[in-house]
């Protein structure tokens, strides 16, 4: 199962963390920062499996073959400013893995058109919207662009007119999540 | 309560967003409890007409079955019946294909009835996501049904043949790989077919195109494939050793680790050489690295490597060298040079690390060693077993000993000197007949810098010193001359000595007032004007070293000496130890504290018929006697030692600490007993010392090198001494170890776990029947009722302390009668639970206090 999502920018500014088990806001927070350590030292050509930091290495050791429940594989894909990271145990499939950061990051850029990291941080509602289409509890449920697209879009007109009222109020540039509008 | 019936409206609404989104929160928040609340809604919603909202629904119940294993006993067949289904729709499929393959690991047995559906979903369906899954699946479904292996190595192959997405072919192979399709034993034909077929692709997978993520996953394979199939990797050994040099960190490590997979005997020096390159190049200026080969041939830019990769080259080099006992090793002249070089090569940083944190490696004995470390303990490794090269591994400890060699070595600053020496000077005191120069060594072992090393060195510093001085006093021809330089070497020797006799380290310092003892006294017998050598010197000094050879052993002979049926450890020395400790008051304090000390070291007596096979003390023990003959303490005549045995027999008579003897057949005392109350000087019994003689698997061991050594073309004929250990028939090592392992999950939790086990132990194979179910079903809901009253309860209560302490106190009284009504209706509804209740032993005194009043009340009114 994915046990977290990251997604942060090249500063190691988080702009999305999803934890699918509970932990302690202090253990995320370094967390995030040894992962984000552990990218920012990597060269773009190199492949984009992660060794796995210290806080998580520990309970690791024994696992060393078969499935488990401890969380061994790190996979990261880096586009323009933003990486993307999953933690996942060894039920997953490293090379599923990053296509499935590439279908999440296809869905986000359809629903933003042209994604930036400014639409993540101002339209974090689609964000999570578009990544509990994809996993639920760490399960992959969608895959199909599509469908995300389609999930997404039948949950925010539900709450479009609230999201039409709080774009309109809000005097932030960018004309707040542009994206939100071509649909209605 | 709020909550949960807040989420059961939401689960229940008409509008499919809200409906989603309890299901999308539900996992992130589950308890048991609310799990058990929530099921039934959860259940209904499986049936719902979107498929939307079953696949998530599907998901949601998976995490709810992870707190709450019940939950998965009845979701279980309705996800059946989805999967099951063709007319289901693809996503809620893939949704709970994705949930079994989670629950797969666990039980693979209640899955296997699934098998046919799931392999007609593989060869049917068009989905690679789906596809991955189900072969993520299968490959813990084989190794319990070897009928499915036949099956699937068709579709399989066809797939690795066929299809063009990259991740479907890797997750064939490695299905392939972890079902244990590759490692059965029957039609070997067609699986040295798949295997070849498989390493083939990976080949392709490193080979094809500059993809780091092909190349890294591919050699994740090979690494699996590796333990089965060593000769099949083998011969890709030249697209793995490209891997070594790629830029990538992560395939690097890789690539080492599946070298040190395959090595074989012919390989290994290749495969070492081109690691020492490279560690060369890491830590060579860049300006150098244009001339180097290396470089020329591949484009990539030299970068300089971080310390923790390169420190990770130099432990895996030495894992190569030493694995298998060092059977892969021909040439060991080469071994030891590689052993120097590696020092040199050595990251700086990497040791300071280490050592700053001394306590940490203490608490982790079993993690990898220091680097430096570990060199140091490998030439004294190649040292004491393979006595073929005993000469150049020590003259290559020699080398690295020399003071002024060692600034090159150790750039100042730095501390891996400190792990690399203490081995060091051991196998340069130890072997120091094989010394190029001893009297070099010995001036470096007492330079000066010395004593700044850690009190972890030092010792072995300290040991290794008398050693190399013996050594030098016995070469050198006696005469005018030697007794002058022998006298000088002494001097600076006892001036070094004595520096370190104030060392905070007890150790440290223990060794050195011992030493520099026993060479001062050395020091004043040469001050006689005899010519010939002085007796100390001679043959008293030099036999504190000579022995026995020394041998490997393996850590685990210890645990296979048989105990000799008389020692019983289990055993208390006596029945009344309070009584008898009560008692100690009465004796002497001198008297009790040799008691105490001999009873603890007391070992029951061996019957005498053993001490005709005993063995006589090794030669070892003489020096001891001998030393103390020098001295000058008094030996006493035998009638005299046998005198004093019967009186103190006779005064520990009814002393119950001492165990007297068992029956007469044996004339003397118990053997340690008496050692330890005679070895204040008087006298050594040696022979009542029990001495268990070591029977060696010596034979077996020479057996298994002269085969290996047959193999092997004779370059030049080394044994390597094995541990040694104890030839057990029964197998006692294998029973009596721990296996560390599936048996006992002991590891520590791991961060982001999500805990399954508990799923571990459910069964979903055709059910237990309904009544069973509903039975738990009930007593579960009963009990989690129960908690949730006494819960309840709990907060009721503690809302009222509040408001007790909040009254003054005039008004308790009349507070207390509410309370007490009110307790029995909240006992009434908790039905026959027992809750503890804090306030209760406070109001039993308030009552018992009133009760008293009224008593004292009425107690006058009776006078």
């Amino acid at each position: 199962m994915i046990n977290a999502v990251l997604v942060f920018n090249n500063n190691g500014q988080p702009r999305l963390t999803k934890f699918y088990t509970q932990l302690d806001t202090q253990t995320q927070q370094s967390l995030i920062a040894q992962i984000y350590r552990l990218v920012a030292q990597r060269p773009a050509s190199a492949c984009n499996f992660l060794p796995l930091p210290p806080l998580l290495s520990q309970g690791a050791s024994s696992s060393a073959s078969g499935p488990s429940d401890t969380p061994t594989q790190i996979t990261y894909r880096t586009y323009a400013t933003l990486s993307f990271i999953m933690i996942s145990t060894s039920t997953e499939s490293p090379l599923a893995l990053i296509d499935l950061i590439q279908v999440f990051v296809e869905a986000l850029d359809r629903m933003f058109e042209n994604v930036c990291e400014l639409d993540l941080i101002f339209g974090y509602e689609t964000l999570h919207a578009v990544l509990s289409e994809m996993i639920v509890g760490g399960v992959v449920v969608e895959t199909h662009i599509e469908k995300i697209i389609a999930g997404v879009r039948a949950q925010e007109g539900y709450l479009g007119k609230k999201k039409a009222v709080q774009a309109a109020s809000t005097s932030l540039g960018r004309g707040a999540l542009p994206g939100l509008g071509a649909w209605r | 309560m709020l909550a949960t019936n807040l989420l059961k409206k939401d689960i229940v609404t008409s509008s499919i967003p809200n409906m989603l989104l309890p299901l999308i929160t539900l996992p992130h928040i589950i308890t048991p409890s609310l799990a058990m609340s929530l099921l039934p809604d959860i259940l209904s919603r499986l049936s719902h007409s979107s498929p939307v909202v079953r696949k998530k629904t599907i998901v949601c119940l998976y995490r709810l079955a992870l707190v709450y294993p019940e939950a998965l006993k009845l979701a279980w067949p309705k996800i059946k019946d989805h999967l099951m289904d063709d007319q289901e729709d693809g996503s809620v499929t893939t949704a709970a294909i994705n949930v079994v393959c989670e629950l797969g690991w666990r039980r693979p047995h209640d899955f296997l009835p699934l098998a046919p559906r799931f392999f007609e979903l593989l060869v049917d369906s068009g989905n690679n996501w789906m596809a991955i899954k189900i072969i993520k699946l299968f490959a813990t479904l084989t190794p319990l049904e070897p009928r499915l292996t036949r099956k699937l190595l068709r579709p399989l192959t066809n797939i690795i043949q066929t299809t063009s997405a990259m991740s479907l072919l890797y997750e064939c192979i490695n299905g392939i790989i972890q079902g244990g399709i590759l490692d059965g034993e029957d039609n070997l034909q067609e699986r040295d077919e798949v295997a070849t077929l498989c390493v083939g692709k990976l080949r392709g997978m490193i080979l094809m195109d500059s993809d780091p993520n092909l190349k890294y996953v591919a050699l994740l394979a090979l690494n699996r494939i590796v333990a089965t199939h060593p000769t099949l990797v083998s011969m890709q050994q030249d697209v793995i050793m490209d891997c070594l040099d790629d830029a990538d960190v992560s395939i690097r490590l890789q690539a080492l680790d599946l070298a040190v997979g395959m090595v074989s005997s012919d390989s290994l020096q290749p495969v070492v050489n081109r690691l020492l390159d490279q560690l060369q190049q890491a830590s060579a200026p860049a300006a150098e690295l244009v001339d180097t080969p290396q470089t020329s041939e591949s484009p990539k830019v030299p970068t300089l490597w971080p310390n923790d990769y390169r420190t990770e080259v130099v432990h895996r080099i030495l894992d190569l060298c030493s694995q298998k006992n060092y059977s892969e090793i021909v040439d060991f002249e080469w071994y030891v040079a590689v052993l120097v070089q590696l020092v040199g090569l050595l990251p700086p940083s990497e040791s300071e690390d280490d050592w700053s944190h001394p306590k940490e490696q203490e608490a982790m004995p079993n993690l990898r060693m220091n680097a430096a470390f570990r060199i140091g303990t490998e030439i004294r490794n190649v040292a004491v077993r393979v006595k073929g090269v005993r000469m150049e591994a020590t003259r290559a400890a020699e080398s690295l000993m020399f003071v002024d060699n060692r600034s090159t070595f150790f750039p100042s600053g730095s501390t891996i000197g400190d792990g690399v020496l203490g081995p060091i000077a051991w196998v340069v005191g130890e072997y120091a007949e094989c010394l190029l120069s001893p009297n070099r060594t010995l001036l470096s072992l007492i330079d000066i810098s010395n004593a700044s090393l850690p009190s972890t060195t030092l010792p072995l510093f300290l040991q290794a010193i008398p050693k190399v001085f013996v050594q030098i006093s016995q070469t050198s021809q006696p005469g005018d001359l030697w007794k002058s330089e022998i006298s000088l070497l002494l001097a600076r020797v006892i001036e070094f000595l004595e520096g370190l006799a104030a060392h905070p380290d007890l150790d440290v310092q223990e060794r050195a007032i011992e030493f520099l003892e026993v060479l001062r006294l050395a020091a004043e017998s040469l001050t006689s004007d005899t010519q010939e050598v002085p007796f100390l010197l001679a043959s008293v000094i030099p036999n504190l070293f000579t022995g026995l050879e020394l041998n490997p052993v393996a850590t685990s002979a210890q645990r296979k000496v048989v105990l000799p049926d008389s020692l019983h450890l289990e055993e208390p020395f006596s029945h009344d130890l309070p009584g008898l400790f009560r008692n100690l008051g009465d004796l002497s304090p001198h008297e009790s504290k040799s008691w105490e000390t001999s009873d603890f070291y007391h070992l029951p007596e061996l019957s005498s018929p053993n001490k005709q096979t005993r063995d006589p003390a090794p030669v070892d023990l003489q020096p001891h006697a001998s030393y103390q003959n020098f001295t000058g303490a008094p030996v006493e005549p035998p009638i005299a030692v046998q005198r004093r045995m019967l009186e103190r027999r006779e005064r520990f008579k009814d002393d119950p600490f001492y165990i007297a003897p068992s029956g007469e057949s044996s004339g003397t005392s118990t053997p340690f007993h008496e050692a330890l109350n005679t070895s204040n000087g008087e006298v050594l019994d040696i022979d009542s010392i029990p001495i268990v003689d070591l029977k060696l698997g010596d034979e077996q061991l020479s057996h298994d090198f002269d085969r290996q050594r047959s193999r092997r073309p004779p370059v030049r004929k080394l044994v390597v001494t094995g541990d040694e250990t104890f030839e057990t028939p029964n197998s006692l090592a294998d029973t009596s170890r721990p296996k560390g392992g599936d048996d006992h999950p002991t590891y520590k939790r791991s961060l982001l776990q999500v805990d399954s086990s508990s799923l571990g132990n459910l069964s979903l194979a055709n059910g237990p029947s309904p009544q069973v179910s509903a039975d738990e079903g009930d007593r579960e809901m009963a009990r989690a009722m129960q908690q949730m009253e006494e819960v309840r309860l709990r907060m009721q209560r503690a809302s009222e302390r509040i408001q007790l302490e909040g009254t003054p106190a005039e008004g308790t009284l009349v507070k207390k009668k509410k309370k007490k009504t009110r307790k029995h209706v909240a006992s009434d509804r908790a039905v026959g639970t027992v809750v503890e209740d804090p306030t209760e032993p406070a109001m039993g005194k308030k009552k018992k206090r009133k009760k008293k009043t009224q008593e004292s009340e009425k107690l006058p009114g009776e006078n």
